[in-house]
């Protein structure tokens, strides 16, 4: 579904990505892990049409920017950021209506049901708390019913009954066919679900690791640590 | 004390280094000095032809009125978060350091006076000017920069401790308000006795200029008195005015310092709006109203449209929200009142209509981005909606169309009714800035597309000056040369030729910017310090 083919990104002379390869299936959750500068959020951005960029990207097929692929796509930023004269429920329905979506309010309600902000509907965006901006910013992506969905350190923010009911929202998702491509560096968040890691350091992908290619003792923490900081620890409990 | 140093010194010496790494930064500050060279030297040509000069009494008015509009500032601010004269790294690092509150309100101040250097920095640019009109030099031109200087420090001391007296206490803060008016009452009552005994408002101002009223009026007062004392050469009363503003700044410091080593709580809510401000403009949110703290009522609800057209809508929405008057704020209202103000001015000049027309086209050329359709090429849900580009472009822009055709109609019948322009002229003026706007809209999605928006904010903003000057060029001579070939019509040619013209590489402006929001990175608003 996510298709990234000899990625790479600039700035000037310095490659953020450097020749990034990876795809993520329907029904598969890729996760993207490294070190602060590593080009997580860069890629991911690169990825959702936001940045240019040389080399390939495509969304079931379709080349990253066209609408097609747009129609697709689902994305929740690394900060969120919410129009600050639209409520919460206008937010929403101005994403419906962007999105020409014709049966939207009963899934909405949903939504901010799960996210516990049925009784914010009538807020205005700048009068949220950051982790309630980033839940109305989660409700955004979802509402369109995306195919793939990338988020960016999707977790920063959220309240305890946020985190468990993004880490189930993530979890159903991943069971109903859609692909999803998280940022994180809260990897025991994703621990239960992930298909697929992507361990990046320095703008390059240093490591693919399937999870059944894992020992039964082996954590993706242990995969991480031995990636980044040395063999030192590979292997441990 | 030697942290502190060593913080203001590394400062400076990492500025200056980063700007050798950054050839773009320092093109863009030797062209600012070499302006500042080109203003020195032409001052000095200038500063010959004092005869056709106006009395220095009326900068005096000018520079007086400049600072009262800072005193209001200050005041306000002390009222309600305090000035900010720290940065969120000094609350964060110094703060909890074990360095001398007192050492480090000093450390405050002296930034200070730089941020104050700053801001009046632009004087230099006026001597020129100041010159033609008042005959004085760029010596003179420093002494107004430095009276300038001296002024905003005070007030910036003033405004922080105004905060730390009147903090959560209304009855202070309402005392603070009628003090404010009742030192400049006997200012406002002579004024008002010498129009009465007058008669002419002119005579009146002039006299209330040269009266002991302005000179002891609180901080404006004194700093233009010292300023113009000193250019006129009396220098005793200069350096009395001045040194009452240094006294005055020493005795609040001292009174800071003495009674509340412990000003941290003062000065954090200032420091942390600013920060939170920033915060908030750098992560893409563009709309001044993230960062406002006024209370918005929220009545009707809805966003209509569909598809890319919902962007339109939601700017309706978002703008009817934020003001009573829609599209049209209280930026729109001061516009065509100003406009009119201009035209009563220009009224008895000849060529009124097409002075008014210069001046709001180059105000437009900042002014544009203002409209909420740029602003969205700084959030990424224009770039996902899976709609054309083209189409995304376009409804993002009709609220500022809309709203720049209506504001010209307004002004410009206005301008003509009060100058006596034909109709036609009038027409004519209204194309040339509807379409202005709209190549304005085009450059700054050229200069996106040109610069892939992965360049400094500073620097996309000097790129973009530059092309509306050279885009325009090619139309205003045309419109000079052809214009002036026929007598009493050519002012309607010339205009006609200009509107075209601006339709004509607005067109192409777009034309060249097509798929600008898959050509350039979104573009992010880097706010330097954090």
């Amino acid at each position: 579904m996510i298709d990234v083919l000899g990625m790479t990104k600039k700035y000037g002379r310095f490659k953020a990505n450097d020749n990034i390869t990876l795809s993520v299936g329907s029904g598969e959750l890729a996760v993207l892990l490294g070190p602060n500068g590593a080009g997580k959020s860069t890629l991911i951005k690169s990825v959702c049409g936001l940045l240019r960029f040389d080399g390939s990207v495509t969304i079931g097929g379709y080349e990253n920017h066209t609408t097609e692929a747009k129609r697709l796509l689902g994305y929740v930023p690394e900060f969120p950021v919410l129009y600050p004269m639209l409520t919460v429920a206008e937010h929403l329905e101005f994403i419906a209506k962007a999105y020409r979506l014709s049966t939207w309010e009963e899934n909405a309600e949903k939504l901010l049901q799960r996210f516990e902000l049925d009784d914010k509907k009538m807020k205005l965006g700048k009068e949220l708390s950051k982790g309630m901006q980033q839940k109305v910013s989660v409700c955004c992506a979802l509402l369109p019913q995306p195919k793939a969905i990338i988020l960016d350190e999707p977790l920063i923010g959220l309240d305890p009954h946020g985190i468990r009911e993004l880490k189930a929202v993530i979890s159903e998702l991943r069971e109903s066919g859609c692909a999803l491509l998280v940022s994180t560096h809260m990897i025991e968040s994703m621990e239960e679900n992930w298909d697929v890691t992507y361990i990046m350091v320095k703008g390059r992908i240093e490591r693919v690791c399937r999870r059944a290619d894992l020992d039964a003792n082996q954590s993706l923490e242990d995969v991480y640590f031995a990636i980044t900081e040395g063999n030192s620890q590979e292997g441990k409990s | 004390m030697s942290s502190l140093v060593f913080l203001l010194a590394r400062s400076v010496k990492n500025s200056f280094l980063e700007l050798l790494r950054k050839p773009a930064k320092l093109i863009l500050w030797i062209f600012v000095i070499a302006m500042l060279g080109g203003v020195l030297i032409l001052s000095m040509f200038t500063r010959q032809s004092a005869d056709s000069t106006l009395d220095i009494i009326w900068l005096k008015g000018i520079f007086f009125l400049f600072t009262l509009l800072f005193v209001a500032i200050a005041i306000q601010k002390g009222l309600s978060n305090g000035d900010v004269i720290f940065d969120m790294n000094d609350v964060n690092f110094l703060f909890v350091s074990p360095v001398s509150p007192r050492l480090i309100l000093m450390y405050g101040i002296i930034r200070m006076a730089k941020m104050a250097f700053g801001a009046g920095f632009f004087i230099l640019f006026q001597s020129n000017s100041l010159g033609t009109s008042f005959g004085i030099g760029f010596d003179a031109v420093l002494l107004l920069l430095l009276g300038f200087i001296l002024a905003v420090c005070l007030l910036q001391i003033l405004s922080l401790l105004i905060y730390s007296l009147t903090n959560g206490n209304p009855s202070r803060k309402l005392m603070v308000k009628v003090i404010s008016v009742l030192v400049f009452l006997p200012l406002i009552v002579y004024a008002g006795v010498q129009f009465f005994k007058t008669g002419n408002p002119l005579l009146a101002l002039e006299n209330t200029l040269r009266s002991p009223f302005i000179a002891w009026a609180p901080v404006a007062g004194w700093a233009s008195e010292g300023v113009i004392s000193l250019i006129s050469g009396d220098v005793g009363n200069g350096l009395l005015f001045f040194g009452l503003i240094l006294l005055s700044a020493a005795l609040l410091i001292l009174y800071i310092a003495l009674s509340n080593p412990d000003y941290y709580e003062d000065v954090l809510v200032a420091t942390e709006t600013a920060f939170e401000k920033k915060r908030v403009i750098s992560q893409g949110n563009m709309n001044t109203e993230a960062a406002s703290t006024k209370k918005v009522k929220v009545s009707r609800t809805g966003i209509g449209g569909l598809g890319a057209s919902a962007l339109f809508y939601k700017h309706l929405r978002e703008s009817f929200r934020a003001n009573r008057l829609g599209l049209w704020g209280l930026s729109s209202v001061i516009t065509v009142l100003g406009a009119a103000l201009f035209s009563l001015l220009l009224k008895d000049g000849g060529g009124g209509i097409i002075t008014l027309l210069q001046v709001l086209m180059w105000m437009q050329i900042f002014l544009i981005g203002t409209g909420r359709g740029l602003k969205e090429l700084y959030v990424h849900y224009i770039y996902l909606i899976p709609e054309s580009s083209f189409r995304k472009i376009v409804w993002s822009n009709v609220e500022i169309a809309f709203k720049v055709l209506v504001e010209a109609i307004f002004i410009f019948f206005t301008a003509g009714l009060i100058t006596g322009a034909s109709v036609l002229l009038i027409v004519a003026a209204i194309a040339v800035y509807v379409l202005f706007s709209f190549l304005l809209l085009g450059i700054n999605y050229l200069s996106l597309r040109w610069t892939g928006a992965d360049i400094s904010a500073g620097l996309l903003m000097v790129i973009y000056t530059i092309a509306v000057l050279v885009i325009m060029l090619p139309g205003l001579i045309a419109a000079i040369v052809i214009g002036s070939m026929f007598g009493d019509i050519g002012v309607l040619l010339g205009c006609g030729i200009l509107a075209l013209w601006e339709l004509f590489a607005a067109f192409g402006c777009f034309a060249f910017s097509k798929g600008v929001l898959h050509r350039s990175d979104m573009p992010v608003m880097r706010t330097g310090k954090q």
